[in-house]
């Protein structure tokens, strides 16, 4: 068996999941193996972790910081309810206002009169048609 | 008193019933909350959210199921909320970082570190290698893993606190443990404990 496979079957072998066959012949590389042994040992530290970190000790106030909990939560739950029900209500309105007002500008932006004023006031921005910028330097010289 | 009495009691707003359930239980639902956030302070918080869940929502169990596996449900579920929104913190955290040059170090956002001062290093790096490579399998797998292995509840318990068959059961805590060891390894053949 190649030692890349047995790799691949030690957490198997340490919870004793293989078959009698598998298992004896991952036995018998792991005695020629020393890479392989060298894992198992390896995995098997690092499992037995689960094993020491089970069942921690609770705080012996446990019980009394729960009933202290019980007594104050209500207050805190009305009050978080009214926020969750405000908060999207109250952006609701802000989005709803914002598209309002989008189309509004829109609307106005797209009738003739608006038209007029904006090409107007582009003429007067570009007056580079009338007034190229190579002559205004010469003069300057 | 069994079962069901303590629920009756519990949904009647008995608290001597309901301190009987939290006696009972507590170290078990501390454990599973441990196992899921590896800090022993958030699991005790974890465990006290439970618990008030358990006491203000007792109308709504039927006693179709054990008391244990409802315990056990709502204690994996909060648990994965708690990675989710601490995920999230850290997320706004590293975005508020980048604008303010790193300078609020100081969160609250919990890191996965034991608060045992006097545990030899190689345990401690091995402690958190072993939460790293399990915080990295998917959260069904990591569920049915740590039920399995730091519960040791058999697979059919595993099926009804999750709602899903004993197949899919025996298929995730598989998957779980190639993915586990393959992390691991990667681990050794880097040497990085």
């Amino acid at each position: 068996m190649k030692t890349k496979c047995i790799q691949k079957d030690l957490i198997f072998y340490l919870d004793n999941e293989l078959s009698v066959e598998m298992r004896t012949a991952v036995e018998k590389h792991l005695e020629e193996c020393a890479d392989c042994r060298s894992f198992l040992a390896f995995l098997q530290e690092g499992i037995q972790i689960i094993e020491k970190e089970k069942n921690p000790e609770v705080t012996p106030f446990f019980y009394t910081r729960l009933s202290a909990r019980l007594e104050e939560k209500p207050v805190y739950q009305t009050q978080s309810q009214w926020v969750r029900l405000a908060q999207p209500a109250f952006f609701s309105l802000v989005l709803l206002a914002g598209i309002y007002g989008g189309l509004k500008l829109g609307s106005n932006a797209s009738s003739p009169k608006v038209y007029q004023q904006a090409t107007n006031s582009a003429q007067m921005l570009n007056d580079f048609a009338t007034e190229p910028i190579e002559s205004f330097l010469l003069d300057e010289l | 008193m069994d079962e069901a009495q303590l629920i009756k009691g519990i949904q009647q707003g008995d608290r001597k019933s309901f301190q009987t359930l939290v006696e009972t239980y507590q170290r078990m639902v501390v454990n599973t909350c441990l196992a899921i956030v590896h800090n022993k302070a958030d699991a005790e918080d974890l465990a006290q959210d439970v618990f008030v869940e358990i006491f203000r929502t007792a109308e709504n169990f039927r006693g179709d199921s054990k008391v244990s596996t409802w315990l056990y449900r709502i204690a994996t579920n909060r648990s994965l909320n708690m990675i989710r929104n601490n995920k999230r913190k850290r997320f706004f955290q590293s975005i508020e970082e980048a604008f303010t040059g790193g300078r609020n170090h100081g969160s609250e956002v919990s890191e996965s570190r034991n608060d045992q001062p006097d545990q030899n290093i190689t345990d401690q790096q091995r402690s958190d290698l072993l939460h790293r490579a399990i915080d990295r399998l998917p959260e069904k797998q990591r569920i049915a893993f740590t039920l399995n292995k730091y519960e040791e509840l058999p697979y059919q318990q595993i099926a009804e606190i999750m709602e899903i068959s004993l197949a899919s059961v025996e298929s995730l805590i598989h998957r779980a443990k190639k993915n586990l060891q393959e992390q691991l390894l990667d681990c050794y053949k880097k040497k990085c404990v």
